[in-house]
């Protein structure tokens, strides 16, 4: 308390410095003429009294000195003092610190914003208290690529003794739900075991959260409401808990309403959340049909790898339901919220976030060569000033604060910039990069801006600094500056490293989108436009409805305005997520199944005869669908080319005979009747699963809620969305709709690739920039220092061509090492971002090469200038200087 | 020091200050008394003294310092501690005494 009173009146001193002076100046006055009077009472001269009263005072103005440095803050005063300084030797020359700033702006806006975006991905805590004991656990399977829970099995480990402090579940997917009242509206919903707030650590801001009570089968009908749709449906109305409504046509209470900020551990829009309602008695252990998401919080001081072992005995246990063959498919899995959440974000945020302090390092190498190349011009001014007194700490506080006033410039223009660049990272963004859209610039990412900013400053500024003075630079011959020549071409080596660096990995990442845009995905995708149908569960209940409505549908639109062509099909190529089953359980008559393994799996969609044609895909042997295959009696199927030779190697399918028998159960017989070309139909960089194709059937035999329409057709795609609406309103206006031609579909697959590699390829572009700006500054620097000296040589007949090579040549081996370096740094960046590469190897030999050439190209040019430069200059102008 | 001399005499410039420890100090005690001024700033500025324009006894214009109340509690306390340093050195130097 009293140091902060002290320490304001001292702040406070620093602004009344007039008035303090001129009183001091009194008061020192008074005491000596009081001190004066008594030794002239004392019997002295005049003279004497008055050399003894300042001999007693040690001097007026050291008295004035001490009571100064105790007034104010020195600190504080020297620190604006130099501010200032330095704001005018910088303004100055207005050139240099354009360049300064500009240079670091773009380094520290880019990393700045390149840190709003990884930072939630890799580093910023989740929403939920103790986020670093949450976790997902659960069993993998091939046919699953997040780890899954089987009902019966959780039940089992909620009853056992587990490693965990609290455990909660959720239904996979959520559930559609559609609020059936005045302002009929779809909605997003999770169905939640009651545990789930609990376990995450979240409390409801009004009302309850679920018990145990609700999650009993029969219970009334709850649900919590997420704070948007409270606010947006509800208006905020504080009296909400306890009102009803009516969801599927289904009365249910409003029992809560969630937070502001609550996220689902699946990162799943939500809306409401509504209890799952697991009938315990009622799950069948011999019959495990109902999947599960789960997840704990784990007790406190236990790791996931001391729960994975906890868990063994139960995981061993719940192995009895899977067919012996198939167990060595199936593993165990924990692991953090974090990691499930980000788990395939995380190498390109790694290496997103490399590349960018790989671009800060450059600028701020950049900077300090700059600030190098002033110092050695301003040796004589600190020479001067070191022997007027000035200590050798108080001149490199005085170089870093000039440092540091470029560096909190840079930052505040990068701050800026880094806003314009993520507004445009979120506008080139692909969708599925987690979190990108919570991306922003708030209070941490700034506090970062600002700490990067000074560590910048502290970086670049050091050096120069630490480059103190020498008592011959008063003779004003700067020529121990030659004697720093290493550490400056040093940097150089450095700069063309990391560029090396930046331009392998671009190179890579540009290679991979060029091998994934063309790939042959083995469609036709001009022209077609694809519309997803999802048909609401409490409207459609049973199949017979749903193939009424596609009936109505397929008749409707079938009359296609202008021609064209509509087919129908569950799902849609080359995006994965189509049924499937595993290889093992196609059953060929006359041929043993595989009895080890499930044999991978294969997938299968229900198509409507067209939908070869409106795809553009061939049939390359027997035929495809017709018409009278949509009847039940039929039962044909069409293989890909990758199934058939699975199947039937080496042998003509048409007219074979195959059937399903998963697990205990037994499909019909099926005929093959034709064979289609392979289609990507698992995303684009991996090979993709062996397929078959079964007929739309004209018959309510296993109809699903969700199917595309498409067509092929040369309308545009608003026409087709425009005349869709209103043959589907028809029908029935509550079923949503989603158009996206073929062509977006297929684009939007390579969408991260392209954004990786656009990102990357920008920060190594502007890398180059950097590292070209910094060979250039060296060389002309060295020219300059060196005119004299060539002036010399060419007086005494060198050649222009012979003085340009030297010149050249002064960097050479700077630039080796650090194209030895680079290369080794590029060796290794290319190892972390193998799992974003496709097709291509990370030690590509040829990339790698051009990477290096058009380093060196850039370098020659760089330093080109300044040789031809330097040998154009006139002896005698040289001479007659010196 | 300072505060005590300012309890005993009441206001007084620096001058009169310095001199005075001079001679309560039987001239042992030979301050430098330009370094007074800042000590006394740093009295001020942690409210244990305040200053005033005033005249001294021969009509001089002189800044006059006083003890606060603040600078009374001050000096109470710094008194205590001294003398109770005091003791606790006389009773060791005495147990010392004893032993030896």
């Amino acid at each position: 308390m009293k140091r902060l009173r002290v320490w304001l009146i001292r702040l406070g001193a620093m602004f009344r410095k007039k008035r303090h002076e001129a009183e001091l100046s009194a008061e020192l006055e008074s005491h000596l003429q009081l001190h004066i009077e008594d030794n002239l009472r004392a019997g002295m001269t005049p003279y004497e009294a008055r050399r003894e009263a300042l001999m007693k005072l040690g001097g007026v103005e050291q008295a004035k000195e001490a009571h100064r440095d105790r007034r104010g803050l020195p600190l504080l005063e020297t620190v604006w003092q130099d501010v200032r300084y330095a704001t005018r030797t910088l303004a100055m020359r207005p050139g240099f610190a354009i360049v300064a700033v500009l240079t670091l702006a773009v380094g520290i806006g880019a990393t700045t914003a390149v840190f709003s975006v990884v930072d939630r991905v890799l580093f910023r805590s989740l929403p939920y208290p103790q986020d670093d004991r949450l976790v997902s656990y659960g069993v993998r399977a091939p046919f699953e690529g997040i780890e899954f829970m089987l009902a019966p099995e959780y039940a089992v480990l909620r009853r056992q003794p587990n490693p965990f402090e609290s455990m909660t579940s959720l239904a996979p997917g959520g559930a559609d739900c559609d609020i059936t009242e005045q302002n009929p509206v779809r909605m997003s919903c999770a169905v939640v075991e009651s545990t789930f707030l609990a376990t995450f650590g979240i409390h409801p801001i009004m009302g309850r959260d679920f018990t145990a009570e609700d999650d009993r089968p029969g219970a009334p009908q709850v649900a919590l409401i997420s704070f948007g749709l409270w606010r947006s449906r509800f208006g905020g109305d504080l009296k909400v808990v306890g009102r009803e409504l009516s969801v599927n046509a289904k009365p249910l209470e409003i029992v809560g309403v969630l937070p502001a900020g609550f996220e689902m551990p699946n990162l799943a829009k939500v809306d409401m959340l509504l209890p799952q309602v697991l009938d315990e008695a009622a799950l069948d252990r011999n019959n495990p049909r109902v999947l599960l998401r789960a997840f704990a919080r784990l007790k406190p001081s236990l790791t996931i790898e001391q729960a994975t072992a906890q868990l063994q005995p139960w995981f061993r246990d719940s192995l009895r339901f899977v067919p012996p063959q198939f167990r060595a498919e199936v593993s165990l899995r924990v692991r953090s919220l974090r990691n499930r959440q980000t788990a395939d974000s995380r190498v390109s945020a790694w290496a997103l976030l490399g590349a960018v302090v790989t671009v800060l390092l450059l600028a701020c190498v950049n900077v300090t060569n700059l600030l190098l190349v002033r110092a050695a011009g301003r040796q004589r001014e600190l020479a001067v000033r070191a022997a007027l007194g000035a200590s050798r700490a108080r001149l490199v506080r005085q170089a870093l604060t000039e440092s540091l006033l470029l560096a909190i410039v840079g930052g505040l223009l990068g701050c800026g910039f880094a806003y314009m660049l993520l507004k445009v990272f979120l506008a080139i963004a692909p969708d599925g990069i987690v979190r990108l859209d919570q991306a922003s610039l708030d209070l941490r990412v700034l506090l970062f801006c600002v700490a990067v900013s000074f560590l910048a400053g502290v970086i670049f500024g050091i050096a120069p600094a630490l480059n103190g003075p020498a008592a011959e630079w008063l003779a004003g011959r700067a020529s121990s500056a030659a004697g720093r020549g290493w550490f400056r071409q040093g940097l150089v080596g450095a700069q063309i490293a990391f560029s090396i660096i930046l331009l392998a990995g671009a190179g890579l990442l540009l290679r991979s989108l060029w091998n994934l845009q063309n790939i042959p995905i083995g469609l036709d995708a001009q022209y077609v436009v694809a519309v997803q149908i999802s048909l609401a569960d409490h409207r459609y209940p049973d199949n017979a409805r749903r193939l009424a409505f596609f009936q109505e549908l397929e008749t409707k639109m079938g009359r296609l305005p202008g021609g064209g062509l509509l087919a129908l099909s569950d799902t849609l190529p080359p995006s994965g997520g189509m049924q499937a089953t595993f290889f093992a359980s196609i059953e060929v008559p006359g041929r043993p199944r595989p009895s080890q393994g499930t044999g991978g799996m294969v997938g299968w969609r229900m198509v409507t005869p067209s939908y070869f044609e409106v795809l553009g895909i061939p049939i390359v042997r027997g035929r495809g669908f017709t018409e009278s295959d949509r009847s039940l009696a039929e039962r044909p199927v069409i293989l890909s080319e990758a199934l058939a030779a699975r199947l039937f190697p080496g042998e003509d399918p048409c007219g074979e005979m195959m059937r399903f028998t998963a697990f205990d159960r037994q499909g019909p017989w099926r005929t093959v009747v034709g064979v289609a070309r392979n289609v990507k139909n698992d995303g684009l960089t991996t090979e993709g699963d062996p397929e078959f194709y079964i007929p739309w059937k004209d018959d309510a035999e296993s109809y699903v809620g969700r199917g595309f329409a498409l067509f092929r057709t040369s309308l545009s795609e608003s026409s087709i969305v425009s005349w869709t609406r209103s043959q589907v309103t028809e029908i029935d206006p509550t079923v949503p709709l989603e158009f996206a031609t073929m062509n977006t579909r297929v684009e939007k697959l390579a969408a991260r690739p392209r954004f990786n590699a656009v990102l990357l390829s920008t920060f190594a572009g502007i890398g180059v920039v950097l590292a070209a700006l910094g060979i250039y500054g060296v060389v002309s620097f060295y020219a300059s220092q060196r005119s004299k000296e060539i002036g010399v040589r060419m007086a005494l007949g060198a050649t222009a061509a012979g003085i340009s090579r030297m010149v050249l040549l002064s960097i050479w081996k700077w630039t080796l090492a650090g194209t030895i370096v680079g290369l080794a740094g590029a060796w290794f960046g290319a190892k972390l971002v193998e799992s974003l590469l496709f097709g291509v190897r990370p030690h590509d030999p040829l990339l790698l090469g051009m990477a290096v050439v058009v380093l060196l190209v850039v370098a020659l040019l760089a330093a080109w200038a300044p040789a031809l430069r330097a040998a154009k200059v006139d002896p005698m102008v040289v001479l007659r200087y010196e | 020091m300072v505060l005590k001399t300012l309890e005993s005499m009441g206001p007084l410039h620096g001058y009169g200050i310095a001199r005075r420890i001079e001679q309560t100090s039987g001239d042992l005690l030979s301050v430098n008394y330009g370094t007074l001024y800042p000590a006394l700033l740093k009295l001020e500025q942690e409210g244990y003294i305040e200053s005033e324009w005033g005249f001294s006894d021969n009509n001089r214009k002189a800044k006059f310092y006083k003890l606060t109340r603040a600078g009374k509690k001050q000096l109470d306390r710094e008194t205590r501690d001294w003398r109770q340093t005091q003791e606790i050195l006389a009773k060791f130097l005495g147990a010392r005494e004893q032993t030896s």
